[in-house]
């Protein structure tokens, strides 16, 4: 699997990436580094106890770094989480914006997973 | 040991470890990176490393402390004047922006960002900071040199009137950092007396001279031990009033802010608040501040001093005895700040005040320069240079002249606004090189040709000057183009370019022209005249030596009778006549010239055929009629074969050949002069009158 295809299976945008980051070694680089980023977990447990200060910041540096990254999908779905949350709503309508988030990272961190393998990291 | 880099300290604060890493990427092996994983971690950094870090670049929405907190820190310690932030955030709501920007950040860059972008931002703003830190430094440096040198001369002088008066020589010094002390907490309180930092620094300074009127007290009263006789208090009480003639009767410096606040000081430093003090009795805040605080400070020192006549007091004994009343009445404010700020006061007395108070001063300039009060001689020169060129652009307006200076780097033109006007071009042109309608008004030649004289010209002698045709909205006029190359300091000195004016010289310059073609044409045939054709001749000859030429003299027959019969003015049609037969039958590099009254000259170069040619021009010029008057033209031809490859002997044999033709008896034909048919050379066909001219012209 190539840097590309990773992107294509992960719903992102492989030239905006590199027009952002203007080299492929730091965007294979930090593709790989996204699953290491705390920010996910942050958002499940501060959605889970309800944290709602914690879980508007762990969205919004989710949103943050997928807008750098060019992961369209994770980006659009983050980033509306972002708003609802950045108001104060933790009701239904958060937390279903919050499952398309975990879908859209459980997707994300497929293909990024099938990249790391192949590319033997 | 402290670690030397050269390498610039960034720092980054954002709680994304992604993030962090993403820019430490983007700036790694330029910058020294240390990264803080929220606000109040980045606020420790900057407390740490402080003025080592050359820049940071700052998350908005962190825990524990986000980036407006981090920024209101800064601003609180004054970090913010020295650190530049660039501020990088997903958070595009204009009122983020506009509250980062008034808490003082430099820049502003949204996420997602471009990582040539982050860069390129933080390299200039770094390089920004560098330069206004060098610059502060210098005129910091230079102000407190100037202050330095000043305060030591008031030093050594205030010492000499202390030693006289057999004090410690701690006085001064003390009053000095007494006043300061005390200003500053004054100025902590209120700001209802208008005193600037500056302000307290030349009251400090002019403190050290409250005193100077001492000079003049009798050495035995000023050093009495015991008690005062109420003549001798008299006396000893006109020291005020002395010191302030002193620093009135100074022919110059009136207008110092330090001599007029030393005139306040030295006059009214023994008043008091309730008005019984002396010499003038003033009563609250009709004495100035500055002499009230000296005043107080003059007193502080003298309780905590030992005397001949007393023990030094305790700091806590003299203020008790200040606010007691027991050395006058105080401005009830000021007995405040000597409450407030008796710790300080004992530090700094004890510290010496020396090496703080430099540091001080050096800050305190540099947050006057902040604000722009101490770049009175920046901006003089400033004024200055407005005022030259509002002169100068006064002057470029009313001289009509198009003036112009250009550089290399970056390529640009500048033309006053005249010049602008007339050329129908911008006042500024970036490229001259690519703009068409430039470059349409100068020739391609005349620009290279102009290119190539400024370039070869040297700083000690670089101006030159052409006389040009330039096409002004579409009419071409002459110009002279006068231009002086400019040429860098360095070694070896570069060419950079070059100021310059066009003055149009067009009717002058055709005036001129004019005046050469009266000079070298013959007015009524409009031929060349003989000087003219014989300097054309010789630059012929001498181009080509090589080429075969011929010259023929023609003289029109029978003239003498048609003026005798038709008049002078038949007679001037005739030549005309004849002259524009003469133009029509010669080839393009040949000459006709009228030699002089009805004699004419034809100079041709020819290849093979002689004959051909000159039998072709006399049958074009000789024959018919005009009007009446038959033309008939007698011919005498010399070719350089025979005569010889100068002038004078083409001229001269040419002559002897028509000569010959005239005297023949048969006029009305050609002849060639031949070398062995020569005749006296004394002999000549042209006239007395020509042949004088043709002295004259040799």
């Amino acid at each position: 699997m190539t840097l590309k295809e990773c992107y294509a299976a992960l719903n992102g945008d492989y030239e905006e990436a590199m027009g952002w980051l203007r080299s492929e070694r730091l965007v294979q680089k930090f593709v790989l580094k996204f699953l290491d980023d705390g920010s996910f977990d942050l958002l499940c447990r501060s959605m889970e106890s309800g944290d709602q200060p914690e879980a508007f910041r762990a969205a919004h540096t989710i949103k943050g770094v997928c807008a750098n990254m060019a992961f369209s999908a994770l980006l659009k779905s983050s980033s509306q989480l972002t708003e609802l949350l950045r108001g104060g709503d933790m009701g239904d309508q958060a937390q279903e914006l919050f499952e398309r988030v975990k879908a859209d990272y459980a997707r994300t961190a497929q293909a990024i997973q099938a990249f790391r393998e192949e590319a033997g990291g | 040991m402290e670690k030397i880099t050269d390498r610039q300290k960034i720092l980054i604060v954002d709680d994304s470890e992604m993030n962090r890493a993403i820019l430490a990427d983007m700036l790694d092996g330029e910058f020294d990176i240390i990264e803080a994983e929220n606000g109040e971690e980045g606020v420790a950094m900057l407390q740490k490393h402080g003025p080592e870090i050359s820049l940071v670049l700052l998350d908005i929405v962190m825990p524990v402390m986000d980036g407006f907190g981090v920024l209101t820190q800064m601003n609180k310690y004054r970090w913010i004047e020295d650190i530049p932030v660039i501020m990088i955030s997903a958070e595009r709501g204009s009122s983020h922006i506009e509250r980062a920007f008034e808490l003082g950040i430099t820049d502003f860059i949204s996420r997602p960002f471009d990582a040539l972008i982050v860069h390129r931002r933080v390299v200039n703003t770094i390089l920004l900071y560098a330069k206004q830190k060098r610059l502060t430094a210098m005129v910091a440096e230079q102000i407190y040199e100037k202050e330095q040198r000043s305060s030591l001369m008031i030093d050594i002088l205030s010492h000499c009137v202390e030693f006289r008066n057999g004090e410690s020589g701690m006085h001064v010094r003390n009053v000095h950092i007494l006043t300061e002390t005390l200003l500053n907490a004054l100025l902590r309180k209120t700001d209802r007396y208008h005193i600037s930092q500056a302000d307290i620094s030349v009251i400090s300074t002019a403190s050290a001279l409250h005193d100077i009127g001492k000079i003049a007290i009798p050495e035995e009263i000023l050093n009495k031990p015991g008690k005062f006789t109420p003549e001798e208090f008299a006396i000893m009480k006109t020291h005020s009033m002395v010191g302030a003639e002193m620093l009135e009767n100074l022919p110059s410096y009136q207008n110092e802010p330090l001599v007029s606040f030393a005139y306040q000081i030295c006059r009214w430093h023994h008043e008091r608040w309730d008005g019984r003090g002396y010499p003038d009795g003033l009563a609250g805040d009709e004495i100035p501040i500055s002499a009230q605080i000296v005043a107080m400070a003059d007193v502080y020192d003298a309780l905590t001093s030992e005397r001949v006549y007393k023990p030094p007091f305790s700091h806590e004994q003299a203020v008790n005895m200040i606010v007691g009343g027991e050395c006058g009445q105080f401005n009830p404010l000021m007995l405040e700040c000597l409450e407030e700020c008796a710790d300080e006061i004992r530090q700094e007395l004890a510290a010496g005040g020396e090496q703080r108070r430099s540091q001080r001063d050096i800050q305190n300039m540099a947050r006057e320069l902040h604000r722009h009060k101490e770049l009175t001689a920046s901006e003089r020169s400033l004024e200055l240079l407005e005022h030259e060129r509002m002169k100068y652009s006064f002057f470029a307006s009313l001289t009509k002249e198009i003036q112009f200076e250009y550089t290399i780097s970056p390529p640009a033109l500048v033309l006053n606004s005249w010049g602008s006007e007339k050329l129908d071009l911008p006042e500024a042109l970036l490229d001259p090189y690519q703009h068409p309608e430039a470059l349409s008004i100068i020739n391609k030649d005349v620009q290279s040709k102009l290119a190539d004289a400024l370039h070869s010209t040297t700083p000690g002698s670089p101006v030159v000057q052409c006389d040009c045709k330039l096409t002004i909205k579409g009419e071409e006029r002459w110009h002279r183009i006068v231009a002086r190359a400019s040429w860098s300091s360095e070694e070896p000195p570069r060419y950079t370019g070059c100021i310059g004016k066009a003055m149009d010289i067009h009717n002058s310059r055709l005036q001129l022209e004019n005046l050469e073609r009266q000079a070298s044409h013959d007015s009524l045939t409009g031929l060349v005249n003989r000087a003219y054709a014989k300097k054309r001749i010789i630059e012929r000859l001498e181009d080509r030596p090589a080429g075969r030429y011929a010259m023929a003299i023609l003289d029109l027959d029978y003239f003498k009778s048609a003026n005798d019969t038709y008049g002078h003015m038949f007679g001037d049609e005739v030549l005309k006549f004849l002259a524009e037969r003469m133009r029509h039958s010669i080839r393009g590099g040949d000459i006709a010239a009228r030699v002089g009254g009805d004699e004419f000259l034809i100079f041709l170069e020819y290849k093979d055929d002689l004959e051909g040619a000159i039998e072709g021009i006399y049958s074009r010029v000789s024959g018919g009629v005009y009007k009446d008057f038959a033309i008939s033209v007698s011919m005498g031809v010399a070719s350089t074969q025979e005569a010889g490859c100068d002038y004078d002997s083409l001229f001269r044999c040419a002559d002897q050949a028509l000569y010959v033709v005239k005297h023949s008896g048969e006029k009305g034909h050609y002849n060639y002069y031949h070398k062995e048919n020569a005749i006296d050379t004394a002999t000549s066909a042209v006239s007395p009158i020509d042949a004088e001219s043709k002295e004259e012209s040799e």
